[in-house]
């Protein structure tokens, strides 16, 4: 890809790479560019606690401005009542304006991560043997920096292409009752992002546990999250005199009811495509399991299981997430709480999966509620995979990693196209960043994004984007 | 007494229907008892502080000179601290009354209460409040004692010193009379005290069946119990989540009972429960008093929680904290188990019986600070029995006095064995729902509450003598 490089940048990377840390040396000028500005977008806090989206727009917007987009084409929203969790707009003009844009979507913001629970602080981006730790050094600061990136690089290129590119970066994703700026967008400003379809997280390729590239994914539809509150209630006392029913207790055997519990397995065009494609390269057992799954045999679906990130596109799942209860450590708890998250496999309702929940713990004592839905539930199937989508993708691929498939798929994880879908901006995952067996910590502990997969994913958005761009 | 007439007057009027046949004296002690519910002492959002100042007030008022109102707090410890009285008797070699009491109470959350838990409201026969029995009930009481004395000019051999403190009801909060025994032990210097516990045992339909006094409490420790697991998205499920595991540990706690155990004051108690209780249940206390290995009585005991737990160590949840958001899997869970340790078991043993029984090395159990030293029982001498007898045979004619082993613990662990051998006595009778102390609609009888009040009045007079 080096031959991609643009001469007019190479002073400018060149200057730039004199401040940058021995790691990152072997790279090239403008990855030394573009990993300074996934430094520090990663180490702008975004949580939804301590953090600020806003500022985190704003700095983002500032590379933009340096590349010379007009105020007119940067918009940076807030609402009033949520001053932190404000997002960016920005619009590249193509030649045809009546062709429609395409839309690159990206969160600004991340899961909250505890210093004391890390091994290296999360708001501070390490490298350490090919790997960059931090939290959102994968989700989803790393698709995030590679948009800005390319929209600084195609204004400065001067890249002449037909549709307009709209970038919008958001915050609210990861928190299901927070202010949603794609929700937002869509509702409030849905001439500013208009577009034939939108390209965001949810796709990309999947690594083995040795690092080796087995498939790119490109999400075509997505599972339904929904949690629930599972409520115990108890006139509690004084600890010293514990009586038999205690609400701890009763809670805890609802959620060892739900824990021992498997939902049915369920398959979709979508799941079988995937599922046929990647049999080939996972081979073994596995791979005749995926192959007689895509072919009907549901069977197989106990085989696949076994990996959790295939279990989590075979079924409805719901795990316990979150516990909180009593009020003193001296007394019996008059109320624990727990929220269990459910992904929910398309086809079934959030009211379906409640009344599985309830007849489970049997136990009255323990209700099980609907929490506040993040999205609209679904109408209808996914729409299938277009080919305008699909093609270019193959296609860059295909030049970038000879002999690994491109495959339709559907993601267990929520993501903004849930509310950009609804208002008929189709969304679809597109990513070149490549994912490790063990889900990179995403969410969860010391997330990591292996540099090659970074660099590399970014390489791939780059090309595909622009040719997105001259489609007619 | 014309001013302190009218402003019984004008408090009348704002009275409750049922409170309208009251003594003055009676109204009076109601609208400080009420003062003090009405100020919140919880840890997180209350002040001792506070309501320390406000009972000073009521002593400065009944002629109390500053001398003999001592605040005290730690500089780290604003709200949480207390106040300590004196009222000099006439004879200055006679070793002083202490009468303690703590100010702070148990958390409290309005939601889930069904009347706010800081407004005194009083319903059928009922006082109902946070604080109403635990310890207010009794630090009100002191307070009315203390003012009555040196309003009325009481004559007493003995000097009277009040204590009220705060962190009785927080292990690991600051804890007032911990303080006093290791910064102000002159101060507090007294023959003996008088604290909360030993509540009188009431039936259901309102009988009075005995005045329990205690001698000796189970040790009150606290374990952490943490799981900690890699986390992940919840999208993404593994089988080894951290809040099932917790989950499963505590199941298996919940379904153990401790061995019995027994001390010469609980076979006392049970001996001396059996007849006043009498039917299958008093059989019970009388086998278990006689054996105390035996297991068939011990399970017709054990479906009472008050005589379970005096039976043996028991060990319960109360708190647990897990997960760090909705969509994560959860990196770290976990619960608090309160114990209540018999006499003569140690802590770590109590810890090593948890970890055999969740056995699962991923569950680690940790001891939390101890609030106190396992103490011994102070010995009941006639000094102090005979007072309580003969007050109880005037007012509550075949009720008897019963020593107890105290299931709760109180801060009579500190003072003891700082010197002041310190009694849970309190005259006022509760009910089979223990008042709810620390739960629900926490809650005392008004009848109990005012016998309760003349009846330490007339006892302290009988001590002060």
């Amino acid at each position: 890809m080096r031959a991609l490089i643009s001469k007019a940048l190479v002073s400018t990377a060149l200057a730039a790479s004199l401040a940058a840390p021995a790691v990152a040396q072997g790279l090239r000028p403008d990855q030394v560019r573009f990993r300074a500005l996934y430094k520090e977008l990663v180490e702008t806090n975004t949580t939804l606690s301590a953090g600020d989206c806003t500022l985190a727009a704003q700095k983002m917007a500032a590379h933009l401005k340096a590349a010379s987009y007009p105020d007119s084409d940067l918009h940076i929203f807030t609402v009033p009542d949520h001053p932190r969790e404000g997002g960016l707009v920005a619009v590249l003009h193509g030649s045809e304006p009546k062709t429609k844009a395409i839309l690159l979507l990206g969160h600004l913001d991340v899961v909250e991560a505890r210093r004391q629970d890390w091994t290296r602080d999360p708001f501070t981006l390490i490298e350490e043997n090919g790997f960059f730790y931090a939290r959102g050094a994968s989700d989803m600061k790393s698709q995030v920096a590679a948009w800005v990136d390319l929209m600084v690089r195609l204004k400065e290129e001067g890249f002449r292409h037909r549709r307009d590119i709209k970038m919008a970066l958001t915050c609210g994703e990861e928190t299901a009752t927070a202010f949603n700026g794609a929700n937002y967008l869509a509702t409030h400003e849905r001439g500013l992002i208009d577009a034939a379809f939108a390209l965001n997280e949810g796709g990309g390729g999947r690594l083995d546990a040795d690092g080796n590239r087995l498939a790119l994914s490109v999400q075509a539809a997505e599972k339904y999250p929904q949690s629930y509150q599972l409520e115990v209630t108890n006139p509690g006392g004084h600890s010293s005199r514990p009586v038999p029913d205690n609400a701890i207790n009763r809670l805890a055997a609802g959620l060892l009811k739900i824990g021992g519990y498997q939902f049915p397995f369920q398959a979709s065009d979508i799941t079988r495509a995937y599922f046929g494609k990647m049999a080939p390269q996972v081979g073994g057992d596995m791979g005749k399991a995926m192959t007689a799954f895509s072919g009907g045999d549901m069977t197989a679906a106990k085989t696949l299981a076994a990996d959790p990130t295939n279990n989590a596109v075979l079924h409805t799942t719901c795990i316990a997430t979150m516990l909180n209860a009593g009020h003193a450590e001296n007394a019996l708890p008059q109320r624990a709480d727990a929220t269990v998250n459910c992904r929910i496999f398309p086809g079934t309702s959030a009211e379906q999966v409640r009344a599985k929940l309830q007849e489970l713990v049997a136990d009255p004592e323990v209700k099980v509620a609907l929490m506040p839905a993040r999205s609209a539930e679904p109408k209808g199937p996914p729409q299938p995979l277009a080919p305008e989508v699909f093609k270019p993708v193959e296609a860059v691929a295909a030049r970038m990693w000879p002999g690994v498939p491109v495959v339709p798929f559907m993601s267990a994880g929520a993501t903004d196209g849930a509310f950009l879908a609804p208002a008929g901006i189709p969304t679809y995952g597109v990513s070149g960043i490549f994912g490790e067996a063990d889900g990179n910590g995403a969410h969860g502990l010391n997330e990591h994004m292996r540099a090659r997969s970074l660099y590399e994913g970014r390489d791939f958005l780059y090309e595909v984007v622009k040719i997105y761009a001259n489609q007619k | 007494m014309k001013r302190g007439w009218i402003t019984a007057f004008a408090v009348l009027l704002a009275l409750p229907a049922n409170a309208q046949d009251l003594r003055p004296d009676q109204r009076a002690f109601r609208a400080l008892y009420q003062e003090l519910v009405e100020t919140n002492t919880t840890l997180s959002s209350g002040s001792c502080t506070l309501a320390a100042q406000k009972m000073a007030a009521h002593l400065k008022a009944a002629g109390y000179p500053d001398s003999d109102l001592h605040f005290f707090s730690a500089p780290d410890h604003p709200k949480e601290g207390g106040l300590v009285a004196v009222l000099p008797g006439s004879d200055s070699k006679a070793k002083a009354i202490l009468l303690l009491a703590h100010l702070d109470v148990v958390e409290a959350k309005r939601e889930d209460w069904t009347r706010d838990p800081f407004k005194l409201v009083e319903e059928g026969r009922y006082f109902y409040g946070r604080g109403t029995a635990d310890d207010k009930s009794l630090a009100a009481t002191w307070v009315d004692i203390m003012v009555h004395f040196k309003h009325d000019a009481i004559a007493h051999r003995r000097p009277l010193k009040l204590a009220l403190t705060c962190g009785e009801e927080t292990n690991g909060a600051f804890n007032g009379a911990k303080w006093l025994t290791e910064n102000q032990r002159g101060l507090i210097d007294a023959e003996f005290g008088l604290n909360e516990g030993g509540w009188g045992t009431m039936d259901e339909k309102g009988k009075r069946i005995a005045l329990n006094i205690d001698a000796g409490e189970k040790l009150s420790q606290n374990y952490q119990l943490e799981v900690t697991n890699p986390g992940g998205h919840s999208m993404r499920p593994v089988k080894d989540n951290a809040i099932t595991r917790l989950a499963a540990g505590l199941q298996k706690i919940n379904a153990y009972d401790f061995p019995l155990e027994s001390t010469d004051a609980s076979r006392e108690y049970f001996s001396r429960m059996a007849p006043l209780t009498g039917g299958a249940m008093g059989a019970a206390m009388a086998a278990f008093a006689h054996n105390p290995h035996d297991a068939k009585a011990a399970a017709v005991l054990a479906t009472d929680p008050r005589y379970n737990a005096a039976m043996r160590t028991t060990c319960v949840p109360t708190l647990i904290n897990g997960g760090h958001a909705t969509n994560a899997l959860p990196q770290r869970v976990t619960a608090n188990v309160n114990c209540r340790i018999f006499p003569g078991t140690t802590i770590e043993q109590v810890r090593g019986k948890l970890l055999e029984l969740t056995g699962d090395p991923q569950i680690k159990i940790t001891a939390q600070a101890a609030r106190s030293e396992p103490s011994g029982a102070p010995p009941l001498t006639d000094a102090i029995m005979k007072p309580i007898i003969s007050m109880a045979a005037k007012r509550w004619p075949g009720v008897p006095v019963i020593p107890q082993l105290d299931i709760g613990a109180t801060d009579a662990s500190f003072v003891t064995p700082a010197g002041i051998p310190t009694y849970g006595f309190t005259a006022m009778f509760f009910e089979p729902d223990g008042s709810r102390l620390h739960g629900l609609n926490e809650r005392i009888r008004s009848d109990v509450l005012y016998q309760g009040r003349d009846a330490l009045y007339d006892l302290v007079k009988d001590y002060a003598k």
